[in-house]
């Protein structure tokens, strides 16, 4: 197969890959000795960094398990990480058996990982490409093979756009997105944030831990990730704290903001 | 009995749902606030029953700890909060009651402690493995990838595009390598060079996209004949093949006739039916002494052989020819070498009067004293002279040279004789050609009557008025201008019209036939030709030289027909000038 031109040559463990940082916040090992330091150090920065993935990773579940309630049968996960607990397809295939998954992440490593995971599923795989080329992704074999874009898809974009500068138009990205898309097809969209926070000492440690990964840190306000959702309607309660993205108990949104992440679910009409 | 017991079984009581709240948060737990109070009161009745069994049973409060783990509560906080609440407040909320609870506690905290730990170590052993692994993958698919994008683009930088034919850097490889191999100095090798006979009439009046389409198709007909041999594209319409272990030359000559038979079989492309020949160069011999440019030298020779022939063949190389044609090459090359040493000069034959027999005129001839190959004359190094473009300085130095002898002659000699010089059709075509017979005339003193310009028929084809009206200028200037081997060329006698021309020279082919006796037919055939020139010429105020006279036969019968004059050995061969000029005296 061609070698896509972003793609490193080599795989280097000694450096952090954000996947397997984001691994280790959430209490998994599928992670190597560069990968923890620079978790820890960001955890040194930001203590709250493993309960801030941690709460993002459970409104991922709740927007999945929404999503599977409202009748949407495929999902396209991209930016999907390591393939820890919790994954789209456990979600979705056991409310419905015959739901179809791609994962999509840059990491070739989490890819190989997603591999292993999902042998013998032949409703879902995982391939490698990037965000920032959303045609190359909507074109890939393996998406067209698994998914019908005549039917509605919820597409994740998931704890990955703050790694995706201002110069890479994400508003674009999502937009050629939104143009493969059917109605009632979905988009999921959460990322880093500093609504009520500000700039702070944490932020600023948090964007230089960052700079040593492959990925620069790019945070967003809430009006900004609410502008990205333009051409969807967003599903009650908006693009909120993740904590505070349909609760299953009111003091699970306590303390939202602390969590650092936002979110929302759109819906596409029509 | 507490309440714990007392309620159903999925309905998680007091202690399970402090234990969900001290473990919210530990790690990600894939499941909601429910499903986990759920799961931690079938886990609380598993302790009460352990708290309570008699005799004290390790391996349930080991399961539980499992348990946990499995259920991804798996963290060193999720642990320690565990403990913590199991033993602070498992016994009151469940309202156990136990003999030795405290001792059964600090064992059953053990077992859970145990049971949690082995499983966190396993699954972290686990969990390194499988991103291990992945990343073992991970690397060797980008290493793969890597080492196909290495093929892919090696096979980019052999191939041709066009045909995906081996291009000439992989079949210069494969050729050295089949020369250069150890023990292979007594095989024998042979390269064929095919070329598309007329390939540019496709290109031209059908375009180039059938151009391509029919190279495409040539290339597929190529490798389909010759499948075992390497067929590779150099360019154009250009291939090469190579004949590995041949047993001698006509193993060579089998391929290439097999390559001419697949070239000619009629292809359809673009809705054109195309037929087209080809021309092939083969050099076949021994390994031994021989080196891939020396062999793509002598198959590209060979090829340029073939198509002078006409195309649609094969030809094979002969070392004897190309050693000739080696050598012309080296002559040509030495001409402004051998300008610049004056190792050329002029002789003369003259053009003698058919009436009195007095010499009108000389004609200038060229030869080259070459300091190995001895005295050349002209038709070993002005056809070459031709091709490279060197007649223009040639012809230039032997205008100049002829007319600066010229004028010389008129000394002691009241009607000196004019000085006939040939130009070549570079010259003729050179702008300047004015200026530079002008500026002659002007440097040597030579009168412009004295100085006769012969051109063939030939050069007067083209119509191109720049020739033309340079000629006018001439012929104003008083300068004679003569048509060379007359009749030999298309003859065109409209140029007759346009032209200032002062006299045909007859070619000898004509007066050969003369030497015949006169009862011959063929030889009346001439004779009347010439007659008819004759007149012709007459009519137009035009002299009539005859050329190759050569017998004072041919001279008397030339005399009756009314001709001008004569030039050929019986007037004199070629010699310097003062030979002739003796006899004007």
């Amino acid at each position: 197969m061609q070698r896509p031109d972003w793609a490193p040559d080599t795989i280097d463990i000694e450096r952090p890959s954000v996947a397997r940082m984001y691994d280790y916040y959430l209490g998994g090992s599928h992670n190597f000795a560069a990968d923890r330091t620079a978790a820890r150090a960001m955890m040194d920065a930001v203590p709250e960094a493993p309960l801030m993935a941690q709460a993002n990773r459970a409104f991922l579940r709740r927007a999945v398990q929404f999503l599977a309630d409202a009748g949407v049968r495929q999902f396209l996960d991209i930016g999907s990480g390591i393939p820890t607990v919790g994954n789209v397809h456990e979600i979705a295939q056991r409310i419905d058996p015959e739901s179809r998954v791609v994962y999509v992440d840059v990491d070739p490593v989490a890819v190989a990982h997603s591999h292993e995971i999902l042998s013998g599923n032949d409703r879902a795989t995982a391939i490698q490409e990037d965000l920032r080329r959303p045609e190359a992704i909507l074109h890939h074999p393996e998406v067209t093979r698994l998914l019908d874009f005549s039917q509605p898809v919820a597409v994740m974009v998931v704890a990955v756009l703050h790694f995706i500068p201002y110069a890479d138009k994400p508003e674009e990205i999502l937009r050629t997105l939104r143009k493969s898309l059917a109605p009632g097809s979905y988009l999921v969209l959460s990322q880093a944030s500093d609504d009520g926070r500000g700039e702070t000492g944490e932020r600023a440690e948090a964007e230089r831990v960052y700079r040593r990964t492959d990925n620069q840190l790019w945070i967003r306000s809430r009006a900004e990730l609410t502008a990205l959702f333009d051409g969807f309607e967003l599903v009650d309660p908006g693009v909120v704290w993740v904590p505070q993205w349909r609760p299953e108990s009111p003091d699970q949104a306590e303390n939202a903001e602390q969590s650092v992440f936002m979110g929302g679910v759109g819906r596409l009409g029509g | 009995m507490g309440d714990g017991a007392a309620r159903p079984r999925s309905c998680p009581g007091t202690f399970a749902r402090a234990w969900a709240k001290a473990v919210s948060g530990t790690s990600y737990l894939p499941m909601t606030q429910a499903q986990l109070e759920a799961l931690l009161q079938r886990l609380t009745e598993r302790l009460a029953v352990a708290i309570q069994a008699e005799p004290f049973d390790l391996r349930i409060g080991q399961q539980v700890g499992a348990e946990l783990v499995e259920a991804h509560i798996a963290s060193a906080e999720g642990l320690g909060r565990t403990i913590e609440v199991i033993q602070l407040r498992l016994v009151r909320d469940l309202g156990l009651v136990a003999d030795d609870v405290e001792d059964r506690m600090a064992r059953l905290l053990a077992t859970v402690a145990t049971g949690y730990a082995r499983a966190l170590r396993d699954r972290t052993l686990d969990e390194q493995e499988a991103i291990r692994r992945a990343a073992m993958m991970a690397r060797a698919h980008a290493e793969r990838a890597l080492r196909d994008s290495e093929a892919r683009f090696r096979h980019q930088a052999t191939h041709d595009p066009l045909t995906d034919l081996p291009n000439r850097t992989l079949f210069t490889e494969r050729l050295s390598a089949a020369l250069d191999e150890p023990g292979r100095g007594a095989d024998r090798v042979g390269v064929c060079f095919l070329d598309l006979d007329r390939f540019k009439v496709v290109n031209d009046s059908l375009g180039h996209q059938v151009g391509d389409g029919l190279l495409v198709s040539v290339a597929q007909r190529l490798r389909r004949a010759l499948g075992e041999h390497l067929v590779a594209r150099l360019g154009g319409d250009e291939f090469v093949i190579l004949v590995e272990r041949t047993g001698c030359t006509d193993d060579a000559v089998k391929v290439a006739e097999a390559a001419l038979a697949a070239v000619s079989e009629p292809a359809l492309v673009d809705g054109h039916e195309l037929t087209i020949s080809a021309s092939v160069g083969i050099v076949e011999r021994q390994v031994a002494g021989t080196s891939p440019g020396e062999l793509m030298r002598a198959a590209n020779s060979t090829l340029h052989w073939a198509k002078a022939a006409g195309g649609a063949r094969w030809v094979l190389f002969d070392a004897d020819r190309n050693r000739r044609e080696l050598a012309r090459y080296a002559l040509a090359a030495a001409i402004p070498t051998a300008l610049d040493r004056g190792e050329f000069f002029l002789d003369y034959q003259p053009l003698t009067s058919l009436r009195d027999g007095r010499v009108l005129g000389m004609e200038a001839l060229v030869r080259w004293r070459h300091p190995q190959l001895g005295v050349l004359r002209p038709d070993s190094f002005i056809g070459l002279a031709e091709e490279t473009g060197l007649i223009v300085r040639l012809g230039g130095w032997v205008l100049a040279e002829a007319c600066r002898e010229a004028a010389s002659w008129s000394t002691g000699h009241d009607d000196p004789p004019f000085v006939s010089v040939n130009l070549a059709v570079r010259q003729l075509h050179r702008p300047g050609l004015v200026q530079e017979v002008q500026g002659v005339l002007r440097r040597t003193g030579l009168p412009a009557r004295r100085l006769q310009l012969e051109i063939t028929e030939s050069t007067m084809m083209s119509t191109v008025e720049e020739p033309v009206r340079a000629l006018r200028v001439l012929a104003d200037l008083g300068v004679r201008i003569a048509i060379d081997d007359f009749g030999t060329g298309y003859c065109n006698l409209a140029y007759l019209r346009e032209l200032p021309v002062a006299e045909l020279k007859v070619a000898g082919e004509f007066v050969t036939g003369l030497r015949a006796p006169a009862t011959d037919p063929g030889s009346r055939t001439d004779e009347r030709i010439l007659a008819s020139l004759v007149s012709l010429a007459h009519a137009l105020d035009l002299t009539v030289t005859a050329e190759g006279v050569e017998t004072a036969d041919q001279a008397d019968r030339l005399r009756a027909i009314g001709c001008d004059a004569g030039q050929g050995w019986h007037f004199g061969r070629p010699a310097p000038a003062d030979r002739f000029l003796a006899r004007l005296d």
